[in-house]
C-alpha cells in the first residue's frame, strides 16, 4: 500500500514533505503530489467556508493499493457542523486535512514545529478513517477525536497497539 | 465485539443527513438515516434505534409529531431535536414533551459530540466499559498481566477508588507505571467517556507550568499572542493527571488548591471565571510527607490531593514478576523489529532476575529493546545486557562507580536529562557537567 499526500491548490513549499516525513508505519515510503482543485465549486458564501464533503469528491478515486490524502489551508465545514479539521471516506482510502484551525497561537520557530506535528497527527487520523478505523478511547492514540487544536497536541502521530492491530489485520 | 449504539438521523435535507451520519460513524456508532418522519418510524420499528436526531422542521410529519409517535413505539429511545436558530421555541416545547435535549444548527463539533456521548452512555455503560478495558489492557499489558500479588493489590485499590470522584495520589519510583495506573483510574471511573489529560509538572518552569495548566489570554505575557486553553480546561468532565506533583512550586500549589475548592479558574491574564469539573489524579516519586515537614510542600494542598493513596512497589520488591515481564517485552520488541528471537538463555534470565532495576519496569523495557537490537542469534544472551558484564569489582574508583551509575540512570530514563537529574537528585547543569566529564553522549 502506498500513500500520496496531495497539495490541494496553494500549499507552502516543503509543508507536505515535512508531514510525509513524520508519518509512521504503514504510511512510510509515500510520496507528495499536487492536485488543482475548483475551490469555488465548494465555497459557501454565507459561511465563508469550504464544504468538506464537496471538496473530497474532487480527489479522484485511488487506484488499487493507493491511499490519497489532500492537504489544504482552507476552513472546512460539514453542513451540520460549524467546522471540521478533516474528513474522509470511511474505508474509502481518500481523505482531506485542513490546517486552517490547527495554527498554534504562539509565533516563532516553535510554532511551525507544533503546526507540522498537529497536521501530521490529523493526517494519521484521517488516513486511519480512510482505512476503516473509527475513533479510539486511548487519549494518546491518533484515532482519538480532537475537538480543539490544543487537543491534537495531547495525541501522538501514531496509533495505539489496539488500533494498529485492527489496521494491520485488515490490510 | 460489543453492540454499538444505534443512531438514526432524521432530516429532509440530504446534506445534513449524510454529514451527520459520517460524523457519527467515525465515532463508532451504528448509523442510519431517514428523510421523513414516515421512513423514521419504519426504521425505528425495524432496527431498535437507541438515539434519534430529529430535525424539527420537516414537510409532512414534523419533528414534534414524530417525537410523539416514537415515544409510543419505542419508549426507551432517546430523542435529540435539531433546530435552526429561528425555531428554538418549538424545541423547548419538544423538551417539555420528553425530548432529551435540543441542539441548534450548525452544531459545534464539541457540543454535539458531548451531547451524543452523554445520551449513548445510557445504552452502553457495560459494553463500552468492557471495550475500554480491553483497549487499556491491550495498550499496556505488562503492568496488569504480570499476575503478581503486589500488582493484584494495586489493582484492588484502583477498583476501589475509581468509581468514586475522590482525588488520588499515586506514589512510587520512576518507571513503576504511575501514569498507567492513573489511566486505569480514569478508565474505570464514570468519567471514562470524558478526556484524560496529562501534564508533567516536573519538566516545566513555573511561568510555563502556570500557563500550561490554567491557559492564558491574549497578551497575558510577552509571547502570549493568542488565547490558549489550559490543561485543566481541557480535562473538563474528565480526569486531570498531574505527574511529578512534588515539583510544583508553592505559588502554583495555591492556584491549584483554589481551583479544587471553587471548581472554577481564571486564565493567566484573564478575569472571566471559567467553571471546571474534573477529577484530579496526581503522582510523585518524592516523599511528600517529608517535603511537607521540610516546608517545601504546602500541607493544605497535600491534604487535598492525598485523599486516597496508591503506592506502587519498585520492581526489585517483586523480582518474581521479572521473567513474565521480560518475555512480554521480548515478544513486543521482536515483533516491532521483525526479528525471530525465541527467548532468553538461562544466564540471561538469571542476570535479569538478579539485577536491582533502579529504573523499574521502564528500565527493563529499555534493556530488552536494546538486547533485541544487539541480538544476532535466536535467543538473548547475558552479554546483551549492559549490567551483566563482569561483576562490578570492589576495586573500582569512586569516579568509575559514579560514571556507571549515571549511565545506568540515563539509560533507564531514555536519556531524558531532566528526568535523570531528578532521579539522581542533582540539578541539570551538574548532570550535564558530569556527562561531559565522563564523555557520555546522548544517542
Ligand atoms: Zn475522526
Ligand atoms: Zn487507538
Amino acid at each position: 500500500m502506498k500513500t500520496r499526500l496531495l497539495a490541494l491548490g496553494d500549499v507552502p513549499p516543503r509543508l507536505a514533505e515535512a508531514v510525509l516525513a513524520g508519518l509512521p508505519r504503514p504510511y512510510t515510503g509515500g510520496e507528495v503530489g499536487r492536485l488543482e482543485i475548483a475551490l469555488g465549486r465548494c465555497y459557501d458564501r454565507t459561511r465563508a467556508q469550504v464544504d468538506a464533503a464537496c471538496l473530497i469528491e474532487q480527489i479522484p478515486e485511488p487506484g488499487p493499493g493507493w491511499l490519497l490524502l489532500g492537504l489544504t489551508g482552507v476552513d472546512l465545514f460539514m453542513p451540520a457542523l460549524t467546522y471540521v479539521f478533516g474528513i474522509s471516506h470511511l474505508g474509502g482510502r481518500r481523505g482531506i486535512v485542513s490546517w486552517f484551525r490547527l495554527h498554534p497561537e504562539e509565533t516563532g520557530p516553535s510554532a511551525q514545529t507544533i503546526l507540522i506535528r498537529r497536521i501530521t497527527t490529523e493526517v494519521v487520523h484521517e488516513l486511519g478513517h480512510s482505512l476503516g478505523l473509527v475513533h479510539c478511547v486511548v487519549p494518546e492514540c491518533a484515532m482519538h477525536r480532537s475537538l480543539w487544536p490544543e487537543g491534537v497536541d495531547l495525541k501522538h502521530p501514531e496509533y495505539c497497539p489496539a488500533c494498529l492491530e485492527t489496521l494491520t489485520s485488515s490490510l | 465485539m460489543t453492540m454499538p449504539v444505534r443512531i438514526l438521523v432524521v432530516d429532509d435535507e440530504q446534506h445534513i443527513r449524510n454529514s451527520l451520519a459520517t460524523w457519527f460513524r467515525e465515532e463508532g456508532y451504528d448509523v442510519s438515516v431517514a428523510a421523513s418522519g414516515k421512513d423514521a418510524l419504519a426504521a425505528v420499528a425495524r432496527e431498535g434505534t437507541n438515539i434519534l436526531l430529529v430535525d424539527i422542521k420537516m414537510p409532512g410529519m414534523d419533528g414534534l409529531e414524530l417525537q410523539r409517535r416514537v415515544r409510543e413505539l419505542a419508549p426507551d429511545a432517546t430523542i435529540i431535536i435539531m433546530t435552526a436558530y429561528a425555531s428554538v421555541e418549538t424545541a423547548v416545547e419538544a423538551l417539555k414533551e420528553g425530548a432529551y435535549d435540543y441542539i441548534v444548527k450548525p452544531f459545534d463539533p464539541e457540543a454535539v459530540s458531548r451531547l451524543v456521548r452523554k445520551a449513548a452512555e445510557r445504552y452502553s455503560l457495560l459494553a463500552e466499559n468492557r471495550a475500554l478495558r480491553e483497549r487499556i489492557v491491550g495498550a499496556s499489558p505488562a503492568l496488569i498481566t504480570s499476575g503478581s500479588p503486589a500488582m493484584a493489590k494495586v489493582m484492588e485499590l484502583v477498583d476501589q477508588v475509581a468509581p468514586t470522584d475522590t482525588n488520588v495520589l499515586i506514589t512510587g519510583e520512576s518507571g513503576t507505571g504511575k501514569e498507567l495506573v492513573a489511566h486505569l483510574v480514569h478508565a474505570k471511573s464514570t468519567r471514562r467517556f470524558g478526556p484524560f489529560v496529562v501534564e508533567n509538572c516536573g519538566a516545566l518552569a513555573e511561568g510555563v507550568l502556570e500557563s500550561e495548566l490554567f491557559g492564558h489570554e491574549r497578551g497575558a505575557f510577552t509571547g502570549a499572542v493568542g488565547r490558549h486553553r489550559g490543561k485543566i480546561e481541557m480535562a473538563n468532565e474528565g480526569t486531570l493527571f498531574l505527574d511529578e506533583i512534588g515539583d510544583v512550586p508553592p505559588k502554583v500549589q495555591v492556584d491549584l488548591l483554589r481551583v479544587l475548592q471553587e471548581h472554577e479558574l481564571k486564565r493567566v491574564g484573564g478575569n472571566e471565571a471559567i467553571k471546571v469539573d474534573f477529577r484530579l489524579v496526581t503522582a510523585t516519586h518524592r516523599d511528600l510527607e517529608a517535603e511537607v515537614a521540610a516546608g517545601r510542600f504546602r500541607d493544605d494542598f497535600y491534604f487535598r490531593i492525598n485523599v486516597f493513596q496508591i503506592p506502587l512497589p519498585p520492581l526489585r520488591e517483586r523480582a518474581g514478576d521479572v521473567p513474565a515481564l521480560a518475555k512480554h517485552f521480548l515478544q513486543q520488541f521482536a515483533n516491532q523489529m521483525n526479528r525471530r528471537i525465541s527467548g532468553f538463555s538461562p544466564d540471561a534470565m538469571a542476570a535479569l532476575v538478579a539485577y536491582p532495576w533502579p529504573g523499574n519496569v521502564r528500565e527493563l523495557a529499555n534493556a530488552i529493546e536494546r538486547a533485541v537490537v544487539l541480538c544476532r542469534g535466536d535467543r538473548i544472551e547475558a552479554n546483551h545486557f549492559p549490567f551483566a558484564g563482569p561483576p562490578a569489582s570492589a576495586n573500582l574508583s569512586l569516579a568509575a562507580v559514579e560514571e556507571a551509575h549515571i549511565r545506568q540512570i540515563l539509560a533507564a530514563c531514555s536519556h531524558n536529562v531532566a528526568q535523570a537529574a531528578r532521579e539522581l537528585d542533582i540539578d541539570r547543569v551538574t548532570l550535564y557537567n558530569k556527562m561531559k566529564k565522563y564523555g557520555i553522549e546522548r544517542p
